[in-house]
């Protein structure tokens, strides 16, 4: 501190999840609160000059309110949507949920975390019944056998390796993944599969483990369901055969399937490279189905475990009011709306008895210019969403766009009729649930910079401009908000009702389920072996898997990945890039992983000037050649807007997450032509 | 169709609007936060006294950065804590992290590197230092940089071989890693140390006679400076093989390094004066008589040169702290010649060019004038070798050896006597002529064996393996190409042919062709000094993509 300003940070080394330890972007995280591009003043488009101009905020927010009630009254309710987030608190997702579909009326509305979690999401509720990530980040340092699958925690989530390099017991580490990445470098063993042909490779691990007398059938048999058809659905597959698909020997997937067979406590840990593709929900359950054939669910140092990118993923896949209702509740189920309209005291036909619309059916409803008017809340899609070149033509093409950011220089800021400027994490109170479902508070210690309001305020204003402040009377503060959320929690498998306020989250946050005051620093779920289905068990899930729909040809010889570059760097570059040091960290321009071969046959050098081209668009970068892309493969960092310039808007068809790490393109040396 | 409730006009909101930016403003937590830093802070402290050596260094031994790569991820939490718990400015690093790639395809082989000051057993920054702004702990062995003292003259960036010292402009000095001694003095661990998140970086304590000994070997890492420049400490351990190929991500990059025109011109002009002077005392020698005006053309070579020299210090105020290092820096050594040469030239050029002056120095028992100019002559020679002599010591592979003696050699008696020639040429007197054909002569072959020199590099471009000379090689190809071919030009024109144009025209037009050969003669120096500094290439740590 100096005076009243925070000028540095440091990780509390009593944390019961980072033990002390931060990264780069931990470290700096105050950097981009200070940052010149902060919004200061509501900004307006000029009908004159086409450029945003600053008003104050109740200009702001009467034309918020004029605009959204022209357009649905001419359009409709389901002419307006919003986009959420995961980063900001709870509370405020809770609250931009509830104002948007029971106040202002909207029915669609979703979150970027459909673009990170949406795949674990909807795997966990059908296997287990409820999206309830089981794990604790203890278990990292409690597995004897750790297989991470798509995932590179030493870049991605570097307090995760953290926590897995503290492990005494020399585990067994196995990396699935097609690139050599740096948890590849590290593991003890690196399985390079061909991308996109990971669930083949588990359901044959399956296969073999039920072949061999691996599994463990008293568990199987008290705890799960449709043991017996899966058995029958793998039992056709040939396992040489799917091992060749795998790009792997039949030797390697036996010993893989034996390390897991022999390991005591085996934990798997997923994160993108599982939930980013077109077949990623079956995928995260033919990893749930590995834990429950072995029985390593519900014990220390086990678990079928996704983790989450976004500090606030779980509270938004809980409390955002998008996909699901509050607190894993269902739109569809007159029950759960009788439920929450009783809680929150609100009049039950104001819940919507649909499911609103995913983010890509959003984005074709703007297409199909259903979609009027668009509000954007902390995230980025100009920069981040697939394909975002068509993107971006459809934000031009609506009505009026809103966007509520702390950064007016953000690709879709830039892009807004109506501009809100937000408040930052540290400008603001409220509870973020982190990846092993642990709540946590945040506190205001910095001044935002401004006319600058957190984003509960600025929907708190919003409600009262809209003309349904009555309906949010209770709705006052984040902590008020905080003791609503519990309330709808009670009795869910998420329930924290015993959590009195943010007092009791100071020392280090406390997981979900909390129904008593005393309750463990570590916990992990379902050591009663209680599943959250109907009947208690879990469930085995299935499908025949099936070609990714854009596989290399002639004219694009090579497959795109793409994934995290470096630590220092997150998402959209939005935050990262304010910092100076964090500047210096990574490259300043975008660049392509190409493996030696490749690079050699095509004349390129690392620093080479290449054009990347794929049936979307083509883009130049800086070439890298590396040992650690598989020849046929490239890789490109996601921070820079380069990249899904290239990408192909594919879905998971039941989570519809968009699948960003494989799309055909080609590679040249030299700039473009023409 | 129902959209909510109508916007009701009359409420009151624009106090609510007051209300909440004013609740923006109050800060919740920060005192709270502050307290509890404050008061918890000795847990904190000791869950990293398992990174820290038990005990303070003996006799013999001294703290060292000890690196276990197999542990190190590459995530670069020791940057930003260096960074953040140092406080220091904007970007400003004293710890990076590169990348080691080699092996195969079936096994590649890729490894982050942390570096940051290897707290040498032989500190060049220390040796070369002219300011004394260096001190390494008898106690610890911890290389300081003191802050206060450096005077930003940079050059301790040119002598360390590990890019160490940084410079930071806002301060007018460098400034370094002291491997924080003190949180180390309070047992406290490093922030480096602290914020490595798998435990990859922590001190320990090394005989100085063991990294002698692990110096011999001459490897320390990859593609990385030799060890037995300067003995550095830190410890990097792995249990994997590294592979023969593995080089540095950044290897093959052409990076031109700082250019640093301010010495540019302080070089070339210094060593043009003297070369000037030493012509004019050999041309007396010789009984052909002084040029009128020679010895001031050549003085305010030396004062724009000297006042550069200044310019260039990031602290120009304390300047005079460059005389405390004699006893080790040639930097230190180069201060008092050029500075003795200048002061020299300033007397010898009044007693001889300036009438009125010398008048009045006649009154004192000044040797004679003869005297004098073999002593400025000396003098600038001594300057001139003093030069020679810090840059030689950097170990640079292109300065290193003859290299810098005969370029700076070369520029002595080129310009010192070309630029004699043309001053001599203004005032033809006696049988001045063959003396300046043989000025003219000195000149010309001076350029032409300099240019050779220059352009002699390039044929390390046909080696197979990249030294650091063949990047200078690739380097003045590559993307300084134009400026090399336009040096070429100016000192082939400059030096070689309006020269003989002036010897063809004699007499007529000798001087103005002259003055123009200084000019362009001059201009090809400048760039050939400018070249000399952003082509010096060298084995660094580590880097990775820019």
């Amino acid at each position: 501190m100096e005076g009243n300003d925070p000028v540095s940070l440091t990780p509390d080394a009593l944390s019961p999840v980072n033990q002390g330890s931060a990264c780069p972007k931990g470290w700096e995280a105050l950097a981009p609160l200070t940052a010149e591009d902060r919004g200061t003043a509501p900004l307006l488009k000029s009908p004159a000059t086409g450029a945003l101009e600053a008003v104050d905020w109740n200009t702001a927010a009467t034309t918020f309110v004029e605009r959204m009630k022209a357009i649905m009254d001419e359009h409709g309710p389901e002419s307006v949507a919003f986009l959420g987030t995961g980063q900001i608190p709870t509370e405020e997702l809770a609250f931009l949920g509830a104002f948007a579909k029971f106040g202002m009326g909207m029915v669609h509305g979703d979150g970027n975390t459909r673009q990170c979690m949406a795949t674990a999401v909807r795997a966990y509720k059908e296997s287990f019944g409820f999206d309830a990530p089981p794990y604790t980040y203890e278990d990292l340092e409690l597995s004897d056998v750790l297989v991470f699958i798509g995932a590179n925690p030493c870049i991605a989530h570097p307090i995760i390796w953290d926590r897995v390099s503290k492990n005494s017991r020399s585990p067994t580490i196995v990396v699935i993944d097609p690139r050599r990445t740096e948890t590849a470098m590290a593991a003890t063993q690196h399985i390079a599969l061909t991308p996109k042909s990971d669930l083949v490779l588990f359901y044959i691990l399956a296969k073999i483990l039920i072949d061999k007398g691996w599994v463990n059938l008293p568990f199987v048999h008290r705890y799960c369901d449709g043991f017996e058809d899966f058995a029958a659905f793998v039992q056709d597959m040939d396992v040489e055969e799917a091992a060749g698909q795998c790009g792997l020997s039949a030797e390697t997937v036996v010993g893989l399937a034996r390390t897991i067979h022999l390991g005591r406590s085996v934990s798997f840990w997923w994160t993108m490279g599982v939930n980013q593709s077109h077949e990623g929900v079956r995928t995260a359950q033919a990893i749930i189905n590995l834990a429950l054939l072995t029985g390593n669910i519900g014990r220390p140092g086990t678990g079928a475990n996704s983790i989450t990118g976004q500090c606030n993923a779980m509270g938004s896949r809980l409390f955002s009011n998008t996909s699901s209702l509050f607190a894993g509740r269902s739109f569809t189920d007159a029950n759960d709306r009788a439920e929450v309209a009783g809680i929150l005291d609100i009049d039950e036909a104001r819940i919507p008895r649909l499911n609103g619309w995913a983010y890509d059916q959003i984005v074709e409803g703007m297409r199909q210019k259903k979609i009027r008017a668009l509000w954007i809340i902390a995230t980025n899609p100009a920069h981040s969403w697939i394909q975002r070149t068509e993107f971006n033509e459809l934000l031009g093409e609506l009505d009026f766009l809103v966007v509520q950011d702390m950064f007016h220089s953000t690709e879709t800021a830039q892009r807004a009729d109506l501009f809100l400027p937000a408040a930052g994490w540290g400008e603001k109170e409220g509870t973020f649930i982190n990846s092993e479902r642990r709540i946590g508070a945040i506190r205001r210690v910095h001044r935002a910079p401004g006319q600058a309001l957190s984003d509960f305020n600025i929907i708190r204003l919003l409600a009262e401009y809209w003309g349904c402040g009555e309906m949010f009377v209770q709705w006052k503060t984040p902590e008020d908000v905080f003791g609503i959320l519990r309330r709808l929690s009670a009795g869910r498998p998420c329930d924290f009702s015993a959590i009195s306020g943010y007092a009791d989250l100071d020392e280090g946050g406390i997981q979900w389920p909390c129904t008593s005051k005393f309750v463990d620093t570590h916990r992990r779920l379902f050591e009663d072996r209680k599943f959250y289905r109907a009947n208690g068990r879990a469930a085995f899930c299935f499908e025949k898997s099936r070609p990714a729909a854009e596989p290399v040809s002639t004219d694009y010889p090579l497959l795109l990945l793409s994934g995290r570059g470096s630590s220092s760097q997150w998402h959209t570059n939005t935050r990262t890039s304010k910092s100076p040091v964090l500047r210096t960290l990574f490259p300043e321009a975008a660049y392509i992983e190409i493996a030696k071969d490749d690079a050699e046959r095509l004349g390129i050098k690392t620093g080479d000037l290449v054009t990347v081209s794929s049936r979307r668009g083509s883009v130049q970068v800086q070439a890298a050649t590396s040992t650690h892309v598989v020849p046929g493969q490239v890789f490109m960092p996601m921070h820079y807007e380069a990249t899904n310039r290239l990408t192909l808007a594919e879905f998971d068809p039941y989570s519809r997450q968009p699948s960003y790490k494989a799309c055909a393109v080609a590679v040249r040396l030299g700039p473009e032509k023409g | 169709m129902s959209t909510g409730p109508r916007l009701v006009e009359d409420k009151p909101l624009a106090g609510l609007i007051g209300d909440l930016l004013q609740e923006q403003a109050q800060l919740s937590a920060v005192d709270r936060f502050s307290q509890w830093h404050d008061n918890d802070a000795s847990p904190t402290a000791e869950r990293y006294l398992e990174r820290m050596p038990a005990h303070s260094p003996a006799a013999g031994e001294q703290y060292a950065f000890a690196v276990d790569l197999d542990a190190c991820t590459g995530c670069k939490a020791c940057v930003t804590g260096c960074h953040s718990l140092n406080g220091l400015d904007e970007d400003e690093v004293w710890r990076s992290v590169g990348l080691l790639q080699g092996g195969t395809a079936e096994d590649p082989y890729r490894q982050p590197i942390t570096t940051a000051c290897h707290h040498c057993l032989e500190p060049a920054c220390l040796k070369g230092c002219p300011a004394n702004a260096y001190e390494k702990s008898a106690a610890t062995g911890i290389v300081h940089h003191l802050d206060d003292l450096c005077i930003g003259c940079r050059y301790c960036q040119l002598t360390c071989p590990y890019d160490v010292p940084r410079f930071n402009p806002e301060q007018g000095i460098v400034r370094k890693c002291d491997m924080c001694s003190d949180r180390l003095a309070q047992g406290v661990a490093p922030a480096c140390v602290q914020a490595c998140p798998t435990e990859a970086i922590r001190i320990t304590l090394v005989k100085t006679d063991d990294v002698v000994a692990d110096s011999q070997g001459q490897t320390f890492l990859p593609t990385a400076p030799a060890p037995y420049l300067t003995l550095p400490t830190t410890q990097y351990h792995t249990e994997r093989v590294i592979p023969r190929n593995a080089v540095a991500l950044d290897f093959h990059y052409l990076r031109p390094a700082d250019a640093h025109p301010t010495l540019v011109i302080m070089l070339v002009l210094t060593q043009l004066g003297a070369g000037m002077f030493a012509v004019d005392w050999l041309v007396n020698l010789l009984g052909r008589g002084f040029a009128p005006g020679a010895a001031l053309v050549a003085l305010a070579a030396i004062g724009i040169g000297l006042v550069s020299s200044v310019l260039h210090l990031g602290k120009p105020r304390l300047a005079y702290r460059a005389l405390l290092g004699l006893g080790h820096s040639w930097l230190s050594r180069e201060v008092v010649a050029l500075g003795a040469f200048g002061g020299m030239a300033f007397l010898y050029a009044l007693m001889r060019d300036v009438p009125a002056a010398a008048e009045v120095l006649a009154y004192v028992p000044f040797p004679p004038l003869s005297w004098v100019a073999a002593a400025t002559a000396f003098v600038g020679l001594v300057g001139v070798y003093t030069s020679i002599r810090v840059y030689q010591v950097t170990r640079r592979p292109a300065w290193v050896g003859p290299s810098t003696l005969l370029r700076f050699g070369f520029t002595t008696t080129g310009l010192g006597a070309l630029t004699y020639a043309a001053v001599m040429s203004m005032s033809p007197a006696g049988d001045s002529d063959r003396a300046l054909m043989v000025l003219l002569a000195v000149a010309g072959m001076s350029t032409v064996a300099k240019l050779g020199l220059e352009l002699s590099v390039l044929t390390e471009l046909r080696s197979r393996v990249e030294r650091p000379v063949r990047r200078t090689a690739r380097l003045l190809w590559g993307i300084l190409r134009r400026l090399l071919l336009i040096r070429v030009a100016l000192g082939v024109v400059g030096g070689v042919l309006l020269p003989v144009a002036a010897v063809w025209f004699w007499s007529s037009a000798a001087s103005v062709l002259l003055v123009l050969a200084v000019c362009l003669g001059l201009a090809g120096e400048f760039i050939a000094r400018h070249l000399f500094f952003v082509s010096a290439s060298a084995r660094r740590m580590p880097g990775s993509l820019e």
